[in-house]
């Protein structure tokens, strides 16, 4: 994934790219949806058409754009692109409270990002599906708080149906991944080359202005 | 090795169309099936993404090497599977075909790359880069695959010959004054030709301009070469135009050995490329551009597009055998390594599947024109590149980081009939630890001995070789006051069959990567397989409407990602 410069601009302070990491199920594109669209449906909805969301929000009197990327299905099995880790600069580790498996399958998911992903980055886990029943319940919150422990990372239970501790997880995240981008001397990384439309417009002009030369 | 449970069953078991591979080719069409609303199967026996195109780490580039070239040991045979429990198909066992051979890798630091072994992204398929103005740059702006890679300049270009020093390559009104090593005459030649050239590209926009200088038809059909000698230019200067701009790779003026002869007309189209693609993204330094990561990260990025578009992934996990309709001897769809079967209406291969002799000999005629594209072909007069990798310390010209170096026919040695191809690229590109560079090395060959010592000969050009060679090296060194050469720590030589891709019908076949420094070709045959199986609809023809309403919505007063 091409990596958002972290650089200030007219519309914001910082660009922030966030990945969703979890299980086939646990609610990912939900949570995504919440934050972004304040949006929820009860259907099973597969992330067919789900590449990416912004939002910015205000940290501290500083404007933050989250730029939070989804997995397109591509974890069901297992295939998640390593060009997805590419730049993330936070990764919510997601699971479903109601699913042991996706619960255990964090340790797998933190392995991947071990591998792939830069090693300064952010993580948090979030336990989704929280407002369930507890009957239905597979997964105390003490378990989720231990794992979180023991990676040294926040944890929130959250539900994306009653929109219970969303923005936190999100407003969380972010905070510490500021509070880390601006503690580290943020070095100025050469232009890199994006590859967009408008920029044909640039060429044509130059194109032109080119043959203008010739002409003189 | 982590011990991951099994792959769920795949649900459903019906697809449009199955694609096996995950090269360039098959991503860019599985992207478009996905995006035109077909469902799609996007299967790849590898554990990484991009098959041939892929770019890995040293250790698993040296694993997959070795494990698809020709003549491993073979394999003790899996237990038989289950017959298929559909009655109604006969089943077409598959093997795997090898498209390497004189597989050969040496590492003489073996620590300090350990140390740093996940900072290596190393293409399989270099050198490799990407034309600003490429066809592939093209169809990532329509398909949006373009969100998921960024790029980075190659920053130079040079002539190399037998005495070592590289000269610039001048490509430009700027680079031709600049230059120092041409006289004026010489410049002179080569600006009036670089206007000639310009002249008639934009007689060919602007076709009521009678004014407007042309290039003659009979000229356009004459060979290039031919051209260029009526043009009056130095052997010198027709050699960078032909081999260091036009990118070709056979000697022009040996018609006994040259195997394509360019007409002036495609000449032309070559260069069109080389200025078209000067100055077309603004930040861009010359005409060719890199991929963050390494090439791997092309095919990748559409692979993502078509899963946002619905189409489902699957790695490890070759398919085994074929289903054809027992009446009809059509294909009906694929049985998985895991055992279950999956129907398509259509089905795209990458180049090594194809059939066993013995399971040939038992089938019927309707059944072999199914598999036509699977049979293989023959022997006689395969094609060949030869590829290296080497990773040394240092660069191979002070200052300069991201190259590209180019050896015209009989520049290294007199038998040298092709030119030969160097890239070097840097960790700003992300493929290696700072104070290294990779080389990669290509030249097409007949034979696997003349391909690579065409490379070596261009590597002994470039780098210090170990012991033994040093103490040959060291004479040059003492000679050579002005530079030391960079050091060897680690070479991959391999040569690479080169594939043709092959429509079918209903199963068609992708092609391996080609011998050039570009992928115009690569891309056009994925086009123009996309036409005969879609029935000429475009492609990515609805992603200019949805997703850029989408990518307003998205990105509201947003600067990155603009249509």
């Amino acid at each position: 994934m091409a990596a958002p410069p972290a650089r200030a601009r007219a519309d914001y302070d910082y660009l922030i790219k966030l990945l969703l990491i979890g299980d086939s199920g646990v609610g990912k594109s939900c949570l995504l949806l919440r934050f972004s669209d304040g949006s929820f449906t009860t259907s099973f909805i597969t992330t067919i058409g789900i590449d990416f969301k912004i939002r910015t929000i205000e940290l501290d009197g500083k404007r933050i754009k989250l730029q939070i990327w989804d997995t397109a299905g591509q974890e069901r099995f297992r295939t998640i692109t390593t060009a997805y880790y590419r730049g993330a600069m936070g990764i919510l580790l997601v699971y479903d409270v109601t699913d042991e498996s996706s619960f255990n399958n964090i340790r797998n998911w933190i392995r991947n990002i071990e591998q792939h992903a830069s090693d300064s980055v952010n993580k948090i886990l979030v336990g989704n599906k929280a407002d369930m029943d507890e009957s239905k319940r597979a997964v105390p919150k003490s378990k989720g708080q231990a794992l979180a422990d023991e990676y040294g990372m926040k944890f929130f239970e959250t539900s994306a149906k009653t929109n219970l501790n969303v923005e936190e997880v999100f407003f969380s995240i972010a905070k510490d991944i500021k509070q880390r981008l601006a503690d580290t001397d943020a070095r100025a990384e050469p232009q890199t080359i994006k590859i967009n439309q408008s920029d044909q417009g640039a060429g044509t002009s130059q194109a032109t202005q080119k043959s203008a030369c010739c002409g003189t | 090795m982590i011990d991951i449970p099994p792959y769920p069953p795949l649900d459903p078991s019906n697809y449009d169309l199955i694609v096996v591979g995950t090269g360039v080719s098959e991503s860019v069409l599985a992207a478009a099936a996905s995006s035109s609303g077909s469902s799609v199967l996007h299967l790849d026996p590898n554990p990484f993404y991009g098959s041939h195109f892929a770019s890995l780490s040293l250790p698993d580039l040296t694993s997959f090497l070795h494990s698809n070239s020709v003549s491993p040991p073979p394999s003790p045979s899996s237990p038989p599977l289950p017959p298929s429990n559909n009655h109604d198909f006969i089943s077409v066992d598959l093997v795997n075909r090898s498209l390497y051979s004189s597989v050969e890798i040496s590492s003489f630091e073996s620590e300090i790359l350990e140390e740093h072994s996940r900072r290596f992204n190393v293409d399989l398929a270099g050198p490799r880069v990407v034309f600003c103005a490429d066809e592939s740059i093209n169809l990532m702006l329509k398909s949006g695959a373009n969100n998921y890679v960024e790029f980075k300049s190659i920053d130079a270009s040079f002539v190399g010959d037998s005495s070592g020093e590289l000269r610039n390559v001048p490509d430009s009104r700027a680079a031709i004054f600049k230059d120092k090593s041409l006289t004026l005459l010489e410049k002179n030649q080569l600006m009036k030709f670089f206007k000639l050239v310009q002249s008639h590209l934009a007689s060919s926009t602007e076709k009521d301009d009678s004014t407007t200088v042309k290039i003659s038809e009979e000229d356009m059909e004459s060979p290039f070469v031919d051209f260029l000698s009526k043009m009056r230019l130095p052997p010198k200067i027709k050699s960078i135009i032909l081999y260091a701009i036009a990118m070709l790779d056979y000697d022009q003026d040996n018609t006994e050995t040259c195997r394509h002869l360019l007409k002036t007309k495609e000449g032309i189209d070559r260069l069109a490329l080389y200025i078209t693609s000067m100055g077309r993204f603004s930040n861009a330094l010359g005409a060719l551009i890199y991929p963050i990561y390494g090439q791997g990260e092309l095919p990748q990025a559409f692979c993502r597009r078509a899963a946002v578009k619905g189409c489902i992934y699957v790695l490890r996990m070759p398919i085994t055998a074929l289903l054809l309709d027992k009446e009809t001897g059509g294909y009906k769809g694929v049985r998985l390594a895991s055992g279950q079967e999956i129907f398509s209406q259509k089905l795209i291969l990458d180049p090594c599947v194809t059939v066993g002799l013995e399971s040939l000999s038992s089938l019927t005629d309707q059944q072999n024109e199914t598999l036509s594209v699977l049979v293989p072909k023959s022997m006689i007069n395969k094609e060949k590149i030869a590829r290296g990798v080497c990773v040394i310390r240092g660069s191979v010209k002070a200052n300069v980081s991201n190259a590209l170096v180019v050896y015209p026919p009989k520049s290294l040695f007199p038998e040298q009939l092709t030119a030969i191809r160097v890239l070097q690229l840097g960790s700003g590109l992300a493929v290696c630890p700072a104070d290294m560079h990779v080389l990669y090395l290509s030249t097409l060959c007949d034979n696997d001995d003349q391909g690579i010592k065409a490379l070596l000969s261009a590597m002994s050009n470039l780098i210090s070789l170990p012991v033994p060679e040093n103490r040959q090296s060291d004479s040059v060194v003492e000679n050579d006051t002005s530079e030391t050469k960079p050091i060897l720590l680690w070479r991959a030589l391999y040569v690479q069959e080169l594939v043709k891709g092959e429509f079918g019908g209903t199963i068609s076949s992708m092609p391996s990567p080609d011998g050039n420094l570009n992928y115009n070709e690569i891309v056009e045959s994925a086009v123009k397989l996309y036409e005969k199986l879609m029935g000429s609809e475009e492609l990515f023809k609805e992603e200019t409407s949805p997703a850029e309403n989408t990518t307003e919505e998205e990105n509201d007063g947003g600067v990155e990602i603009e249509d």
